[in-house]
């Protein structure tokens, strides 16, 4: 079942009135429960489309469809309800809240959802446990290590039982080991809970683990390849 | 869980949120304790004003406004003693004659109104007889012919003050720690008398040092006064058919209020002692007096007048407009005091939270990105800063509540400006208190206040876009 759906996808920056487009007439879809990666060099537009598919830019022109909603259509205000209830996000700078511990920052989501004290108890502990975070719910980000970090920040991602989950650059800050753990316990939440999860990388070891590598390059993409297991 | 964060960021940065919370709980301490301050300076002087000058309602003839002629008696005053009498709202009323004469010693000479009283009522309207100065005599109480109760101001300028260095007063300077070079320079002068002030002031200048006078002067001259009780004052005016009469009394009683002007117009007298001479009947008086059980004055006087439309009747409002502006104003104008401290702060308040605003941009840009809406952002951004005014406000008014507490016991004393006060009918002596209702005020101004502060970091704040704020390094 396709998940997203991407038609003609254009973004144009207008920067000194020079135009730079950042992604060009890019046609794409996801299945559910994929694990996939957008690699390119640096500037390629991999960050620009991921963020198009996150519903935090605009296109300039085509569209994407997320479970036949196009999401260029929805205000602002519905855009964020939209990526509360259908978008996880994972960002490089993991991007925690300070003043929470590991579990109210995985709370948090669901009470924006409006969710029950009770299910948001039971999920945020099931989600630290299953990021091998069981020990440290009640830690503060600042006693935590930048893999825990991490790692913290993908169960925040999956707190609000997204349809998928957009990850940019999330190794980008980590160490070998660490790399090795997110990914590991990324691939088994998206094989155990049927999650798809949307990588934008230059980092070998996440395209290694992918089971799809889209390879972007001046705004287009120059190869899909999946992987047979 | 939006209560939760807010409350956390305030704490984010200690420093700089103790900093705010200082302020403002400085500031409304100040603001609650001048508050606090004025009402009690007001409350005095209304209270003074109710029951030691004017009382809650007057009735006097309209004439006697005009003229101050002895004939113009109050109208009706049998129909008005009835209805006084029968009536539930009065707690205590009585009548005076009025009496504008002239005082006259055989040193000094004044002119004054004598107030021709029955004593038992009077005591219940007015608390004059709690005013008599120490070792100034009694208020009725001696059984001598035509007592008069004057004020210290009236004995003063006809001259029944004077000043002597007796035995005991050296002894007391002693007790209370004078050394025996001070005590040796008065005992030069003991038993002299100064028959005034100015000259007793000239003459402890010329014996003492200014270091003595500055550490023992006010004791000294306090006591050294001397009241000539029993002095007689010979009093000059017209009787009810236009003749000149005269009329001696005896100084029964020496008087001090807070309000110089009242103690400089008024002496009292039996109204019998005089009412033969000066002509009057039974039912002659110029003006009555009443206290009310409770304080709807206006609903009163309003009855009043309708029943005896013939007669002046006033309010306390009206015969102490000062006091009654300040009732009608005076809680306005604690809010405005407020009001000015908290527009201050708030410059502080913003600064701040635009500050807390700024520095956590990548933070607000991911909330946003994960779908916390800009309602939610606002309510944070608002929630944080009404809980860092509200904690320094709570402070504030616990403190400030704490201070009007305790000086509401032992009194604030303003000595230094004491005369310049009286001449206004304001105490020197101030016990501050404040409402309970004034704190559900302030606190409302705190939160609009905070509510108002917010809304530029806030906005600041909604104004962000999320990829934009994400990118901040």
């Amino acid at each position: 079942m396709k998940v997203i759906n991407i038609n003609s996808l254009t973004k144009i920056y207008n920067e000194s009135e020079v135009k730079v487009k950042a992604v060009n007439n890019i046609s794409l879809s996801f299945e559910q429960g994929e694990f996939a990666a957008i690699v390119g060099p640096s500037g390629s537009g991999k960050t620009t489309l991921l963020n198009m598919i996150g519903g935090l830019d605009k296109p300039t022109e085509g569209e994407i469809l997320v479970d036949g909603t196009n999401i260029k259509e929805l205000s602002s205000s519905k855009l964020i309800d939209f990526r509360l209830r259908n978008i996880g996000f994972v960002f490089q700078a993991y991007n925690l809240i300070p003043v929470l511990t590991a579990k109210e920052n995985v709370e948090f989501i669901m009470e924006l959802q409006g969710k029950s004290r009770m299910e948001r108890d039971e999920r945020s502990i099931a989600l630290l446990t299953a990021v091998g975070l069981g020990e440290r719910v009640n830690a503060r980000p600042a006693k935590l290590s930048g893999g825990q970090q991490q790692r913290v920040a993908v169960a925040r991602a999956l707190a609000s039982k997204p349809k998928f989950v957009l990850a940019d650059e999330p190794t980008a800050n980590l160490d070998s080991k660490s790399t090795e753990t997110l990914l590991d316990i990324m691939e088994e939440l998206n094989k155990k809970e049927n999650i798809t999860f949307i990588f934008s990388t230059h980092d070998q070891r996440v395209v290694n683990k992918a089971r799809r590598v889209i390879t972007v390059e001046d705004g287009r993409i120059v190869s899909d390849e999946k992987k047979v297991n | 869980m939006i209560w939760n964060i807010s409350w956390k960021n305030v704490w984010r940065n200690r420093s700089r949120s103790m900093v705010v919370i200082c302020a403002v709980t400085l500031g409304t301490i100040s603001g609650v304790f001048v508050a606090g301050l004025m009402k009690g300076w007001v409350d005095q002087r209304i209270h003074n004003a109710i029951h030691t000058e004017v009382s809650h309602i007057k009735i006097r003839n309209p004439e006697y406004l005009n003229n101050e002629e002895l004939k113009h008696t109050v109208p009706n005053y049998n129909k008005l003693e009835t209805y006084l009498n029968s009536s539930e709202d009065v707690k205590a009323w009585t009548k005076r004659s009025k009496i504008v004469a002239m005082a006259s010693t055989s040193r000094g000479n004044t002119a004054l109104t004598i107030k021709g009283i029955n004593p038992e009522e009077e005591m219940a309207i007015s608390d004059v007889y709690t005013k008599i100065v120490e070792n100034g005599g009694d208020y009725f109480e001696s059984n001598f012919k035509n007592p008069i109760v004057i004020s210290e101001k009236t004995a003063d300028q006809l001259r029944l003050i004077n000043y002597i260095i007796s035995q005991e007063l050296l002894d007391s300077l002693s007790q209370l720690g004078a050394d025996e070079k001070l005590i040796n320079s008065l005992a030069q002068v003991k038993d002299q008398r100064f028959i005034t002030e100015k000259k007793f002031k000239a003459e402890l200048e010329s014996i003492l040092k200014p270091y003595q006078i500055k550490e023992f002067g006010a004791n000294i001259m306090k006591l050294a006064k001397n009241y000539k009780i029993r002095s007689k004052v010979r009093f000059t005016f017209t009787d009810m058919d236009g003749e000149m009469v005269q009329k001696s009394f005896r100084v029964c009683g020496i008087y001090k209020t807070t309000n110089t002007m009242f103690d400089q117009m008024n002496a009292f007298i039996i109204h019998d002692d005089i009412a033969s001479l000066a002509g009057f009947q039974h039912s002659d008086y110029h003006e009555i007096s009443i206290i009310l059980k409770d304080e709807n004055v206006k609903l009163f006087r309003d009855k009043l007048k309708s029943n005896f439309s013939e007669a002046n009747i006033m309010s306390w409002k009206e015969l102490a407009p000062d006091a009654g502006m300040m009732a009608d104003f005076m809680s306005m104008y604690y809010y405005m005091i407020m009001g000015v401290i908290f527009f201050a702060l708030a410059f502080g308040i913003i600064n701040t939270m635009l500050m807390a605003v700024l520095e956590r941009i990548k933070e607000l840009g991911m909330l946003m990105a994960v779908g916390m809406n800009k309602k939610r952002v606002f309510n944070m951004i608002m929630l944080e800063t009404i809980f860092l005014t509200i904690v320094g406000s709570v402070s504030g008014m616990v403190l400030g509540g704490a201070l009007i507490g305790i000086f509401g016991k032992v009194g604030m004393n303003f000595a230094s400006v004491q005369e310049g006060f009286e001449a206004f009918g304001w105490s020197a002596k101030v016990y501050p208190n404040i409402e309970i209702s004034f704190f559900f005020g302030v606190t409302l101004m705190v939160i609009i206040v905070a509510i108002l502060s917010s809304i530029i970091p806030a906005r600041k704040a909604l104004k962000l876009n999320p990829i934009e704020a994400l990118r901040t390094e």
